[in-house]
C-alpha cells in the first residue's frame, strides 16, 4: 500500500508483542481522512494496541506509524497535539471537579481561553452535567465519568479522535447525540477511528471496519466488501463477525450450559 | 451465621495483601510456608525468650534477684492484656488509616448472601492479621516458656486467653470507629459545602499529627517503659473503665480473689458482645454508606491566567502545577506528605518543652532552630521528588497523550517541588524564630541554606522519581519503587551533608558545637557561598539527569 496525503493515519507492517503474546502480528492499516473507521475484535484481539499505537502510546516492536502525515516515532507531540483519545477505560483525576478537569485538558491542549468557556460550557450542556460539574469527579457515575472524558477529546478541535468504546456506560440520549456529533465532525474532515463491542452500533456508524483475531486482520472494508468476503449476502455485520473471527459454534455453547 | 463464610472473607482479606506487596499478577503462584513464617517464627522466638529468662531465672543463685525476677513478672501478668489492647488498637487505626489512601477499598460484597455479622467477624479478626497477631503468639509463647520454670502455668494460660480477647476487642473497637468516621466525616462536607475541602485538609492533618504524636512519645525513649509503670499500678484505681477488665481478671486471680475474678471475666465478655453487637449494628446501618459528593465550585466559570501565567510558566505548565496542588491537598495518601515536617517540628519542640516528663531546656536551642528550619523543607523536597511522578497513578495517560515536552514536564514538577518547599520552610522559619529567637545573621543564612537544599535535593530526587515511578494503584498507590526511595534517600542524605558542610564548618568554629581541636575560622557568607556553588553544580547535573530520564519516560511510555 502507497503512502497518500488522503489517510489520516497509515501503518506498515506494525507488530507488537509481550512476552509471548503476540498483540499486533505484522498489520498493514489505511484510515481515510473524515471518515468513521471501527476497528473491531473479540477480546485480546489487538485492537486497543492497534489504538495505543497509532497515538505513540505503546511503541511497536517493528513497521512504521503515520499519522496525519506525521511519523509518529519522529515526532510524537505533534501527533498528540492533533488528536483527541478517550481509552477504555479513563482513568480521570477523581479529586478534581468535572470543570477543572476539562479546563486542566484545555490548558494542557493551549485551547484559548474564550474558546475553552464557550466550548466546556456547550458540551456540558449538550450532555447534560449542568449542575455537576462542581463535583468532584470521584462522586461521579461510570457514564459521567465517560462524558467527561469525551467532552475531554474534543475540547481542542483534533483532526483525529481515537476513541476506545466511547459510548460506553452512556444514557439513550447522550450516546445519540455523542453518535451525531461525530457524524458532523466528518463534513469537517475529521477523521474518527473507534473500537466497539456493539456490533449494531460500528454498522450503523462506521464508513468502513476492520475486523481483528489473534493480532490480525482478518478484514478491512465497508459493509458490502465485508459480506462478499464472509460470503454471507444481505447479513448484518453480527453474522459477519461471527463467521469471520469462527465463533459461530454460539448454538452448542448455549445447549452446553442449559444441559 | 456461617463460620465457613467468616473463614472465606478473612481468607480475601489476606490475599488482598498480594498486591500491596507487589507481585507478579499472571501465573501468580505464592508459598503457603512463607505466609506462616512470620507467625512460626514469632513463636519460636518467644519461646526462645521465654525459656533463656526461666534458665536464667533457675540458675540465678542470688534469692534477692530471684525475688525481684518473679515478682517483676507477676506484675506484668495483669498488665499484658492492656498493653496487648493498646497496641492492637493502634496497630489496626494505622490499618484503618491507611486503607484511607486506598484506591479501590474491599467493599463487603453485599450482593451475596452473607450477613453483616458475618463480615463484621470476619473484618474484626482480618485486622488482627500481621502485627497485632505477631505481638500476641510473642508474648503468649514467651510468658508460656517462662510460667513452666515459675510453676505458672495456669495462670500463663490465663493471660493469653485474656491478650486474645484484649486484641479481638480493640479490633472491634477499630470497627465501629471506621463505620463512624466514615459516617461523621460525610455528614461534615455535606454540612460544610464549599469549604469542604479545607475541612477535610485541616481535619486530617490535625488527626494524623495528633496520632503520630501520641505514637512516637508511646514507642520512643521512656515512653513505652512509662506506659508500663503506668498500666502495672493504675489500673486497680480506674477499675470501671471496661477495657481494663481483663486485666483486672488477670490481677484478681493473681491476689486469690476468685469470685472477684469471675465477675470482671464475666463483665470482660459481656463488654466484647455489646461492642461486637455494637459493631454489627452500625455496619448494617451505615457500613455500605458512600459520602455526599464534594461540591467544590458553584456558579459562573470563568478561565483565568492566574499567577504562575503571569510567572512566565507556559498554559500546559501551569495546568499540570495547579493539578498538583489540588491533588496534594484533596488525596488524602498525598496529605502524608505534610504529616513529616509537621511531627519533625513537633517531637524535638516537645522534648524542648519537656513535655513528656523530661526536664525542660532552660534556654533556646541552636540545633533545633536550625533543625525546624532545614529539616522541613529539604525532607518535603526529597518525598515529592520521589512521589510527584509516580502519584499520577493510572491517570498517567493523560501525559501519555498529552503534548507535553520533556522539558515543560520536568519544568512543571521541579517548580511546583521547589514552591511547596520553600512555603513550608517559611512556615516553619517563622515558628522557629518565635521559638529560638536567633540572631538575624543566623536566621538568613539557614533560611538560604535551607533553600540551597530544597534546591538540590528536588532535582536529585525528580530525576529518580521519574526512573523509578510505580503507577501501581491497586489497593493502595505506591509511586516510587521501594529501591529507588531508600538509593534516593540515602544519596539525599550524602549531598545534603556535603551542601551543608561549610555552614557546618562555621558553626564549629564559631563555638555552636565544641569539638576538642581547633579549626581554622570561616566567615558565614564565605560558607553560604561555598553551599551555593555545590547547589549549583548538583542542582545542574540533575536537572539534566531528570531531563533525561524523562524523555525515556514519555517515549517508552506503556499503558
Amino acid at each position: 500500500m502507497a503512502s497518500t496525503s488522503e489517510n489520516a493515519v497509515e501503518l506498515r507492517r506494525v507488530a507488537k508483542r509481550y512476552a509471548d503474546i503476540v498483540a499486533v502480528d505484522y498489520i498493514d492499516l489505511d484510515v481515510k481522512h473524515g471518515e468513521i473507521f471501527g476497528l473491531l475484535g473479540p477480546n485480546a484481539s489487538g485492537k486497543s494496541t492497534t489504538l495505543k499505537i497509532i497515538l505513540g502510546l505503546v511503541k511497536p516492536d517493528s513497521g512504521s506509524v503515520k499519522v496525519l502525515g506525521i511519523n509518529a516515532e519522529e515526532d510524537a507531540v505533534a501527533v498528540k497535539r492533533q488528536v483527541g483519545y478517550v481509552p477504555e477505560t479513563p482513568r480521570l483525576y477523581e479529586f478534581l471537579t468535572g470543570l477543572e478537569y476539562l479546563d486542566f485538558v484545555g490548558d494542557i491542549y493551549a485551547v484559548e481561553m474564550s474558546e475553552k468557556k464557550m466550548r466546556i460550557e456547550e458540551h456540558l450542556e449538550a450532555l447534560e452535567l449542568e449542575g455537576r460539574e462542581g463535583d468532584m469527579i470521584g462522586s461521579y457515575s461510570q457514564g459521567m465519568k465517560q462524558k467527561i472524558a469525551l467532552i475531554s477529546a474534543f475540547l481542542h478541535k483534533p483532526k483525529l479522535l481515537i476513541l476506545d468504546e466511547p459510548l460506553s456506560g452512556l444514557d439513550p440520549k447522550s450516546a445519540r447525540i455523542v453518535k451525531d456529533l461525530l457524524r458532523k465532525l466528518t463534513t469537517q474532515s475529521v477523521t474518527t477511528i473507534m473500537s466497539t463491542h456493539i456490533l449494531e452500533i460500528a454498522q450503523a456508524m462506521c464508513d468502513r471496519i476492520a475486523i481483528m483475531y489473534e493480532g490480525r486482520l482478518l478484514a478491512l472494508g465497508n459493509m458490502k466488501e465485508l459480506r462478499k468476503k464472509a460470503r454471507l449476502p444481505g447479513s448484518d455485520l453480527e453474522e459477519i463477525f461471527l463467521k469471520l473471527t469462527g465463533t459461530e459454534d454460539i448454538k452448542e455453547v448455549v445447549e452446553a450450559l442449559l444441559k | 451465621m456461617k463460620w465457613k463464610n467468616v473463614v472465606r472473607l478473612i481468607s480475601v482479606e489476606i490475599k488482598s495483601g498480594r498486591l500491596i506487596r507487589g507481585q507478579r499478577l499472571r501465573r501468580y503462584r505464592e508459598s503457603r510456608g512463607l505466609q506462616y513464617l512470620l507467625y512460626g517464627g514469632a513463636c519460636v522466638l518467644g519461646l526462645a525468650i521465654g525459656l533463656a529468662v526461666g534458665y536464667f531465672y533457675n540458675g540465678a543463685s542470688d534469692p534477692e534477684l530471684k525475688s525481684l525476677i518473679y515478682q517483676g513478672a507477676y506484675s506484668l501478668f495483669p498488665s499484658l492484656p492492656t498493653l496487648i489492647l493498646i497496641s492492637s488498637m493502634v496497630f489496626t487505626m494505622m490499618a484503618q488509616i491507611q486503607r484511607a489512601g486506598v484506591t479501590f477499598s474491599i467493599q463487603p460484597p453485599y450482593w451475596l448472601p452473607i450477613t453483616w455479622m458475618e463480615h463484621t467477624l470476619a473484618s474484626t479478626l482480618a485486622h488482627l492479621i500481621g502485627v497485632p497477631l505477631v505481638s500476641i503468639i510473642l508474648v503468649g509463647s514467651g510468658i508460656a516458656a517462662f510460667s513452666i520454670f515459675l510453676g505458672e502455668l495456669p495462670l500463663a494460660t490465663f493471660t493469653i486467653f485474656a491478650l486474645l480477647a484484649s486484641a479481638f476487642l480493640a479490633s472491634t473497637t477499630t470497627e465501629i470507629f471506621r463505620v463512624l468516621q466514615a459516617r461523621l466525616t460525610g455528614a461534615v462536607y455535606k454540612a460544610s459545602g464549599k469549604a469542604a475541602v479545607w475541612v477535610r485538609f485541616i481535619g486530617s492533618l490535625l488527626f494524623l499529627v495528633a496520632f503520630y504524636v501520641v505514637w512516637f512519645a508511646l514507642t520512643s525513649g521512656a515512653g513505652f517503659v512509662t506506659l508500663i509503670e503506668v498500666v502495672a499500678g493504675g489500673q486497680q484505681a480506674v477499675w470501671f473503665i471496661p477495657y481494663l477488665w481483663l486485666g483486672l481478671t488477670l490481677a484478681s486471680f493473681m491476689s486469690g480473689l476468685l469470685a472477684q475474678a469471675v465477675l470482671f471475666s464475666l463483665a470482660s465478655l459481656l463488654f466484647i458482645f455489646v461492642l461486637f453487637y455494637l459493631a454489627v449494628r452500625l455496619n448494617a446501618r451505615f457500613g455500605l454508606y458512600e459520602p455526599p459528593a464534594i461540591t467544590v465550585s458553584r456558579g459562573v466559570y470563568a478561565p483565568k491566567v492566574g499567577l504562575l501565567g503571569k510567572l512566565g510558566f507556559s498554559s500546559l505548565e501551569a495546568a499540570v502545577i495547579r493539578k498538583d496542588f489540588k491533588a496534594f491537598t484533596r488525596r488524602r495518601e498525598l496529605m502524608y506528605i505534610f504529616i513529616m515536617p509537621l511531627v519533625f517540628i513537633l517531637m524535638p519542640l516537645m522534648q524542648q518543652l519537656g513535655v513528656w516528663g523530661e526536664p525542660a531546656a532552660t534556654e533556646p536551642s541552636h540545633f533545633l532552630f536550625a533543625w525546624i528550619l532545614l529539616g522541613p523543607g529539604a525532607i518535603m523536597a526529597v518525598m515529592l521528588g520521589t512521589m510527584i511522578i509516580g502519584e499520577e497513578g493510572g491517570a498517567v495517560w493523560h501525559f501519555f497523550s498529552s503534548p507535553i515536552t520533556a522539558r515543560s514536564f520536568v519544568k512543571c514538577k521541579y517548580a511546583f517541588i521547589v514552591l511547596l518547599s520553600c512555603i513550608v520552610t517559611i512556615v516553619c522559619g517563622a515558628i522557629g524564630i518565635v521559638i529560638s529567637s536567633p540572631s538575624p545573621d543566623i536566621a538568613i543564612a539557614l533560611l538560604v541554606e535551607s533553600v540551597l537544599l530544597i534546591f538540590a535535593l528536588g532535582a536529585v530526587s525528580l530525576g529518580a522519581g521519574i526512573k523509578g515511578a510505580d503507577f501501581t494503584e491497586v489497593p493502595r498507590p505506591r509511586m516510587v519503587r521501594p529501591l529507588t526511595a531508600l538509593v534516593t534517600m540515602l544519596l539525599c542524605l550524602i549531598l545534603a551533608s556535603a551542601i551543608f558542610s561549610p555552614l557546618l564548618l562555621y558553626a564549629v568554629t564559631m563555638g555552636y558545637i565544641p569539638i576538642p581541636i581547633s579549626l581554622p575560622k570561616i566567615d558565614l557568607y564565605v560558607a553560604l557561598s561555598i553551599s551555593a556553588v555545590m547547589t549549583a553544580v548538583i542542582a545542574f547535573v540533575s536537572y539534566r539527569i531528570a531531563l533525561k530520564n524523562a524523555k525515556e519516560f514519555l517515549v517508552r511510555a506503556e499503558i
